[in-house]
């Protein structure tokens, strides 16, 4: 260094002295001189002023992105999720991407409970609105109502002309839950551009403050206000910030490679492993207790009470791992899009997801896309659709359908549409049905006579637009 | 206008791929290539003949090694006025708005700095005193450019080599607009343009080469950039410095100091809306030394810079 | 258990191909015309992949496989 400096001082000293009095050598900051040199290269080339390749407004270098997501089920939750999200060109390419999700949520959830004979009466989660069951009905809780809001922030940068570093943060909060993370990936060029490694990393630590406090597990559930509470793990029934809330953390890590194929066919392939820790259980779902013979409900123990429930109780860890594969290949120009997933994790929950997507190009920019998606779950070792009265209580328990044998397949149509080189417009309608098992062959007397578990049926509309500046 | 005398291959040579056709030729001490979006080889082979025609009739009339230009003309004059062609009389004019646009930094008078400086990799570093005194017979300011007149001091001499290549791409640009509406790349030694999207929308993939790419790692050093509008060019050369006492001397020279510029990158790579404007945005961002990102970023261009 | 193998076979399948991908010629840069295309991404659609995400993470019990990072939800 001490070397460099000298050198560069004795020989620049003596021509600076010609040009005192001129600007200095190092310009503080760079001036704009684009316009002028666009005008002045117009006039050289006898032309009107070009195409722009990057225009010098406000907005250059953006990309937009902007979907509206209507999701519903049948008789169940409604979902309006409208999302916004800004991509910045730094140059370089240098890329900083900014997402905005907004999920307003309302409608009934299963709460676990069986079907009965009777009329069924449980309070609502803040312990205020209780609601009642029909004979015969599923349970399903109508007071839920929620609204999400979350933010993603994620920065593209080449380290090397081979590596790439993708770093990102997101929040998300809720009435009852927040969701703090980041996340970092790397991907390594190699082959000639025709493989990519990458290696990823995301860590989130989630904090859950149900409505009421969150309550013991395996503790009878409150049936009605004037019950309220009495079992509840905090009581001051209002809002959940009392006690700060339980805690999870989730880590996940992937591995993956992208292989160029042809100049056709493109191929991926990943391994993800994570872990989640702390808070697992889902504070509004519960148990019924039944009759060993009847199939009946039972009475409850606390005489405030008028059937026994009793809160779910999920391990406080689970690690999952999944290897997927997407290949995207393209004929002449329709573009045939594959994904399989293969999932399992240590709740004996295992996983099959294939997904096809064909976009046949109807010409002029248009075109069209048919998806179809097949998942297929097993259950996890804790799952049950109730608990029997009498016998000892498992370790673990829970009735959530989510958590059972289930089949979801969906079909859906996206049309789109390239409005110019630089923006386009997309539209897509989705029918999802959820089949589980819900008349299992064990079930104790009336039960047999139930669906446990019935389909649930779901509409998905979606509309976005997308514009480069 | 000057009309090349000899021309050694009047008809590039045309190959055809899965989709368009390129045609190749030498020009400008470059390999020189058209691609078009077509698969007629006539209208191919006409198209490619008018790239080649005015790559040569631009490298003839702006070469410094001929005798019967119009720069050897200016050049030779001895202090007295020269008349230029319109043509030349434009491109002098677009010189002198970019040495005002760039505080001196682009000058076409300072050429002689060349009597001084070999970039060949060696330790040859010239004399400062030898240094000054070539400063002397460097300035734009110290020309007499009234259009179409230019009269200069009898040491000095002008070269627009350094927007040549660029202009000869964009013009060919304009005439093959002109000849036939169809796609056409013009890729004159890594200086490229095109008329506009192809057929199908797209605009045409460019593999830029990193400064250091030999052929062994030609392919494995590229990024690639899909150029639908526009041109771009590219500046730096790893090849050419000097080496003396750990210190590396780029071959950007400051015409203000005579001294290779501190920190530059090794080579800047920039999309505008034509080659020329992306050929002196790379120029003046070597010039900016280690503030070259800086001055890109201010530009409002596409941009990639490469530095050791 | 023949789900097991059906299984096993499926995540062997991509390795059998990248393990034959080697021998194929390898893609130019400036063959690249078509994988450059938008929908040749593996992601062209990032908004609507994200939301489906969120939608299949909040009603089944498998989650994840295609990248890190997202950010957690009550949900689930």
């Amino acid at each position: 260094m001490q070397l460099k400096k000298s050198l560069h001082a004795k020989k620049t000293t003596p021509v600076k002295k010609p040009l005192q009095g001129k600007k200095p050598l190092h310009v503080k900051k760079p001036k704009s001189i684009s316009g002028a040199l666009a005008t002045a290269t117009c006039a050289l080339l006898g032309t009107h002023l070009p195409h722009p390749a990057a225009a010098s407004e406000p907005f250059k270098n953006w990309e937009y992105d902007s979907a509206l997501l209507y999701y519903s089920e049948q008789d169940r939750v409604t979902a309006v999720e409208p999302v916004i999200s800004a991509r910045n060109d730094m140059g370089n390419d240098q890329f900083l991407n900014f997402k905005f999700v907004v999920d307003a949520l309302s409608g009934a959830s299963a709460n676990g409970a069986v079907p009965a004979d009777k009329t069924q009466t449980f309070s609502g989660p803040s312990g205020q609105k209780s609601y009642s069951v029909a004979p015969n009905e599923t349970p399903l809780d109508p007071t839920f109502e929620d609204t999400r809001f979350a933010a993603n922030v994620l920065w593209e940068k080449p380290t090397s002309r081979y590596l790439k570093a993708l770093l990102g943060a997101n929040f998300s909060t809720e009435t009852d839950y927040t969701s703090l993370g980041v996340s970092a990936t790397f991907t390594y060029d190699a082959n000639n551009k025709n493989t990519t490694l990458s290696a990823g990393a995301s860590f989130s630590h989630d904090t859950v403050s149900p409505i009421g406090g969150a309550p013991d597990p395996f503790t009878e559930v409150p049936t009605s206000s004037t019950s309220g509470g009495e079992n509840e793990g905090d009581d001051d029934g209002e809002g959940g910030e009392g006690e700060g809330g339980e805690t999870k953390n989730v880590t996940d890590l992937l591995f993956g490679v992208t292989q160029v194929l042809s100049r056709h066919t493109l191929t991926q392939f990943n391994y993800s492993i994570g872990q989640s820790s702390g808070y697992l259980t889902d504070p509004y779902k519960l148990l019924t207790v039944v009759d060993p013979v009847t199939g009946d409900l039972v009475p409850a123990v606390d005489p405030n009470n008028t059937y026994r429930y009793l809160h779910e109780r999920r391990p406080d860890s689970r690690t999952r791992q999944s290897v997927y594969w997407k290949t995207n290949h393209q004929f002449t120009d329709d573009v045939v899009y594959l994904t399989y997933r293969y999932y399992w994790d240590d709740w004996d929950v295992k996983s099959h997801t294939v997904d096809l997507r064909y976009r046949y190009e109807l010409g002029r920019h248009h075109y069209l896309q048919p998806h179809a998606r097949y998942y297929q779950q097993t259950a996890a070792n804790f799952y049950r659709y109730y608990l029997v009265d009498g016998e000892p209580l498992p370790q673990y328990a829970s009735a959530d359908y989510r958590l059972g044998d289930m089949t979801t397949t969906t079909f859906g149509l996206l049309y789109g549409a390239e409005l110019g080189k630089n923006s386009e417009f997309t539209f897509r309608a989705e029918y999802m049905k959820q089949s589980n098992q819900g008349y299992p062959a064990d079930a104790i007397g009336k039960l047999r006579d139930y669906n446990l578990s019935p389909d649930v049926k779901a509409i998905i509309l979606q509309a976005s637009y997308n514009v480069k500046f | 206008m000057d009309t090349p005398q000899l021309i050694p291959q009047l008809t590039p040579q045309l190959q055809f791929s899965e989709d368009y056709c390129i045609g190749r030729f030498n020009a400008m001490a470059s390999p020189c290539e058209v691609l078009m979006d077509t698969q007629d080889p006539v209208l191919a082979g006409q198209l490619a003949g008018i790239a080649q025609r005015e790559a040569l009739r631009v490298e003839h009339k702006l070469s410094r090694y001929r005798q019967d230009n119009i720069i050897h003309k200016i050049n030779h004059a001895q202090g007295a006025a020269v008349k230029v062609d319109e043509e030349t009389a434009q491109m002098l004019d677009y010189a002198a708005q970019c040495y005002a646009l760039s505080d001196g930094r682009f000058d076409i008078t300072s050429g002689v700095l060349r009597e001084a400086w070999t970039f060949d990799g060696s330790d040859r570093i010239p004399a400062p005193a030898r240094i000054k005194k070539i400063l002397s017979r460097i300035g734009w300011h110290k020309v007499h450019w009234r259009p179409p007149k230019i009269r200069m001091p009898k040491d000095m001499q002008i070269d627009l080599g350094g927007i040549g290549k660029e202009y000869s791409v964009d013009h060919t640009v304009l005439l093959l607009r002109e000849a036939a509406a169809i796609s056409c790349l013009v890729n004159f030694g890594g200086d490229i343009a095109t008329t506009g999207p192809r057929r199908n929308g797209n605009g045409w993939i460019i593999g830029i080469e990193t400064p250091d790419a030999s052929p062994a790692t030609l392919n494995a050093n590229t990024k690639v950039y899909e150029l639908q509008h526009g041109g771009l060019a590219t500046s730096g050369d790893a090849r050419r410095y000097l080496l003396k006492d750990g210190v590396r001397y780029s071959h950007i020279l400051d015409p203000r100091t005579g001294w290779p510029v501190q920190g530059a990158p090794r080579s800047v790579t920039v999309i505008a809306g034509t080659c020329t404007e992306a050929g002196i945005m790379a120029t003046l961002a070597m010039l900016h030394g280690d503030q070259a990102e800086a001055f890109l970023d201010q530009q409002g261009v596409k941009y990639w810079t490469i530095r050791a | 258990m023949p789900r097991i193998y059906l299984a096993l076979f499926l995540a062997l399948l991509p390795l059998v191909v990248l393990t034959q991908a080697c021998s194929l010629e390898r893609v130019k840069p400036w063959e690249r015309d078509l994988l450059a295309e938008k929908k040749m991404q593996l992601d062209p659609h990032p908004l609507e992949s994200g939301l489906d995400e969120h939608i299949y993470f909040s009603k089944e019990a498998s989650s994840g496989g295609a990248g890190v990072g997202g950010g957690g939800c009550g949900c689930n």
